[in-house]
């Protein structure tokens, strides 16, 4: 077990406290010496919440209201599996909540289910099984990530193409304002509209830079009745990506659409989740076809033949859930099977428009060639939603600077061919730098005053999502001795 | 007194002049629905938006399409139709109304069910707000999380933090087979049978009460009426066609019942009492967004 860190001083080090996954983890970095005091003082109950994570609500809004009474600044997180440096909290105190994890209510007939924030996305699924139901948005993390963190990030995943992200299937929560306010959003509980604006809509997705949730209603969605998942084999990136615009442009909505290239095969097929991808392929396409057994064979032919059209070697198709599951695993593990081969990786997130994906693999091709770096794509064609990854050694300079160099070239092309910086990871830090490449200083102007709105002093998950130098008025300064860890 | 701005800047420099002097501005799209929602402040003088129509970039292979505010549905419509594609958009009060009030009053249609309300296919705005700001959050692609959601914000604000100027939408492919049909139900229960046939393992694609109304005019007699909307591919229609027909006595009906459906008037919005903190919340948004409370004042309280 740790021992309670800071003292009374202002130190200018960051504490990070951690015994063990339970114990505390927290970091202080430069708070003032009265909030401190008042956080850290040896019988202080806050403290002792925080150390070992709040088990409840109620302890949550009470650390909330501790620090809001401080004008400390703070982190809300989940299970920390965010891609985006949205949780990361130097110089904050972060509030883990992964200790929130009841599934309050399970309401078949209305469909929906009222979790706490750290209830995992898969633990849902499981528990709502019985019921023929399931949560639908499934990121790749999801037997890990927590519901509270998919509400802040609006995740996404491989399912999102047919079934809708995140802001999709949230239909209220309860949320704690940075101020210690708590305010119900949405219609949780089904009453009626209350009029007003979009709050749930503004929430979903703004980051923990609004509040804490900590009670969500979400949706269920039913299982569908049949599932087939079929496994097309190209020998060209281009066939593969013009097969996701055909299969599409016939009017059939996957479940999912899913690419993965030759050096993302190569990774999977030679990792523990080896899904038997054929690895001389230069793109595989992953298809599942889902929902009423009627009419569901049609749709899987149809795209067998779409894909052979567009030049697939072999399309394979699995209806049984032990061989779906092998088909999956290997996409849903693959960025985990790349950390194989090197010891870092950078996980990418941009969206292109669909059309424009063969032109994206190309220069992403030549991109990677230029700065010779190795550019493994996994992604979501189907909504054009693109995971340029590159594994790489963080420990060489040179290497880093290609690697940060030919990052920056991609995410500049997916802007310039009208897309966007993140589909499903969120800005976080590591987006922060793209945010004016998309948005006028008007835009991103407004997008602080929306956050204004929710947490005036800019307390919750400060520096992140918008570039500080957007947000007027920021006063940090004589508020709190605080390092803002996100100047652009 | 009546505006009319031609372009964006004239509409900027208007609403930011507007804001200085205090003078209330009631923003009109294509007119269609005047007295919907609470009445706007009498001295609001009307501000048309017309001129902010047209089809702006139609991209049919990423299913997505961007239009001015002005566009009406069913100008959206037959353009996306000749594609084979349609915006499931199809709001109650019909298709004269523009997109831009559509999105701007977030009205739902019959589609809403199965493919989700106006707020989950909208894709990106380009809004002037309170101050004449020109502000264009969201984008042009399928999947975003790009910065605070103003676009989430804006959809369902009647106007009041800005004047909606384009939108950018997501398109679906029409079904293959698609098939209108209407079902005796038990005049009990006609609610039931509705939420029954959602269940079923071939959901529709739509599913509402014949308001007593319309009966007569489509030879329906005086019996509680559901009508249903079947859509797919041909094995999936086969399929719900029958489920259709165990609900009760079934016959196949122009699709043009959708649209009178849509005209009939509409039932009023119970409104539960917005709790305090949420009062608080729409205030402080309010006043971030239009300090000087000159677009449609009064009409979201």
């Amino acid at each position: 077990m740790a021992t309670i860190l800071p003292t009374g001083r202002v130190t200018g080090k960051t504490y990070i406290a951690s015994g063990s996954m339970t114990a505390i983890q927290y970091h202080i970095v430069k708070l003032s010496a009265a909030s401190t005091a008042a956080v850290a003082g040896a019988n202080d109950p806050v403290l002792g919440v925080l150390k070992n994570k709040p088990a409840d609500a109620g302890q949550a809004l009470q650390v909330v209201r501790a620090l809001a009474q401080h004008g400390t600044p703070f982190v809300p997180r989940g299970a920390g599996t965010g891609l985006s440096g949205g949780a990361l909290a130097d110089g904050t105190v972060l509030l883990g909540l992964q200790r929130l994890k009841r599934i309050l209510e399970i309401d078949p007939v209305r469909r929906i289910a009222r979790v706490e924030p750290g209830v995992v996305n898969a633990t849902l699924t499981k528990a709502a099984t019985p019921f023929g139901l399931h949560y639908a948005p499934d990121p790749s993390s999801q037997t890990a990530c927590t519901l509270g963190g998919n509400l802040a990030e609006n995740a996404g995943g491989p399912h999102c193409l047919k079934y809708g992200v995140t802001l999709n299937h949230v239909v209220g929560a309860v949320v704690a304002l940075p101020d210690g306010e708590v305010v119900t959003l949405g219609d949780p509980h089904g009453k009626g509209e209350a009029g007003g604006y979009d709050l749930i809509g503004a929430f979903v997705g703004s980051e923990g830079c609004f509040g804490v949730a900590i009670e969500l209603t979400v949706k269920l969605t039913p299982n569908p009745e049949r599932i087939v998942t079929l496994l097309a084999d190209f020998t060209s990136i281009n066939d593969a990506a013009m097969s996701t615009s055909a299969i599409i442009a016939e009017g059939i909505l996957p479940a999912a659409l899913e690419m993965m290239d030759q050096a993302t095969i190569g990774a999977v097929e030679a990792s523990i989740y080896a899904a038997g991808y054929p690895t001389d392929a230069a793109a595989v396409l992953l298809v599942e076809v889902d929902g009423a057994a009627a009419g569901l064979d049609d749709d899987v032919q149809a795209v067998d033949r779409i894909c052979r059209a567009h030049g697939a070697r072999d399309v394979r198709i699995a209806t049984e859930p032990a061989a779906r599951a092998r088909l999956w695993q290997g996409r849903k593990k693959a960025f985990g099977a790349m950390g194989r081969i090197a010891p870092h990786l950078v996980v990418q997130d941009a969206v292109v428009p669909r059309t424009r994906l063969p032109a994206l693999l190309a220069q992403i091709a030549v991109i990677g060639e230029k700065h010779r770096v190795k550019v493994c794509n996994v992604f979501h064609a189907g909504d054009g939603n693109l995971h340029p990854n590159i594994p790489y050694d963080a420990g060489n300079a040179d290497e880093s600077a290609r690697v940060h160099a030919a990052m920056q070239e991609i995410m500049l092309a997916c802007i310039d061919a009208g897309g966007t910086i993140t589909g499903e990871h969120g800005v976080g830090l590591d987006k922060l730098a793209y945010m004016d490449q998309l948005f006028s200083p008007d835009t991103l102007d407004a997008m602080c005053r929306l956050r204004d709105v929710f947490d005036p002093d800019r307390r919750a998950n400060p520096g992140k999502v918008v570039p500080v130098r957007y947000c007027r008025e920021w006063k940090a300064p004589n508020r709190r001795q605080m390092t803002d860890g996100a100047k652009p | 007194m009546t505006f009319r701005p031609s372009t964006l800047a004239e509409l900027s420099e208007l609403i930011s002049a507007s804001a200085t002097r205090g003078k209330s501005l009631r923003i009109v799209g294509r007119g269609t629905w005047l007295d919907g929602g609470e009445a706007v402040r009498a001295n609001a003088e009307p501000l048309h938006l017309d001129a902010f129509g047209g089809i702006i970039e139609y991209e049919p292979g990423d299913l997505t399409i961007t239009v001015g505010a002005a566009t009406t549905i069913a100008e959206l419509d037959a353009v996306t139709a000749a594609h084979n594609q349609w915006c499931p958009l199809s709001p109650w009060g019909g298709n004269a109304g523009s997109v831009g009030a559509t999105i701007a009053t977030a009205t739902a249609g019959p589609y809403a069910q199965a493919l989700g309300l106006p707020r989950d296919h909208v894709l990106g705005l380009e809004i002037v707000d309170g101050t004449g700001k020109v502000l264009r959050p969201g984008g042009k692609v399928v999947k975003n999380v790009a910065g605070f959601d103003l676009v989430r914000l804006m959809t369902g604000a009647w106007g009041t933090l800005g004047a909606i100027t384009r939108v950018s939408l997501r398109l679906r492919a029409r079904p293959a087979v698609d098939e209108t049909w209407v079902v005796e139900v038990d005049a009990m229960r006609p609610i039931d049978a509705g939420g029954a046939f959602r269940q079923c393992s071939t959901p529709p694609l739509a599913c509402a009460l014949v308001p007593d109304g319309l009966r007569a005019s489509f030879g329906l007699g005086e019996h509680a009426h559901l009508v249903v909307r079947i859509a797919g591919n041909a094995g999936y229609v086969s399929a719900a066609r029958a489920a259709v027909a165990a609900f009760g006595r079934a016959h196949a009906i122009d699709a043009g019942i959708w649209t009178a459906l849509r005209e009939a008037p509409p039932v009023p919005a119970v409104r539960v009492p917005m709790a305090a903190g949420v009062r608080s919340l729409n205030a402080r948004i309010k006043s971030a967004f239009d300090p000087a409370n000159i677009l449609n004042p009064g009409i979201m309280g």
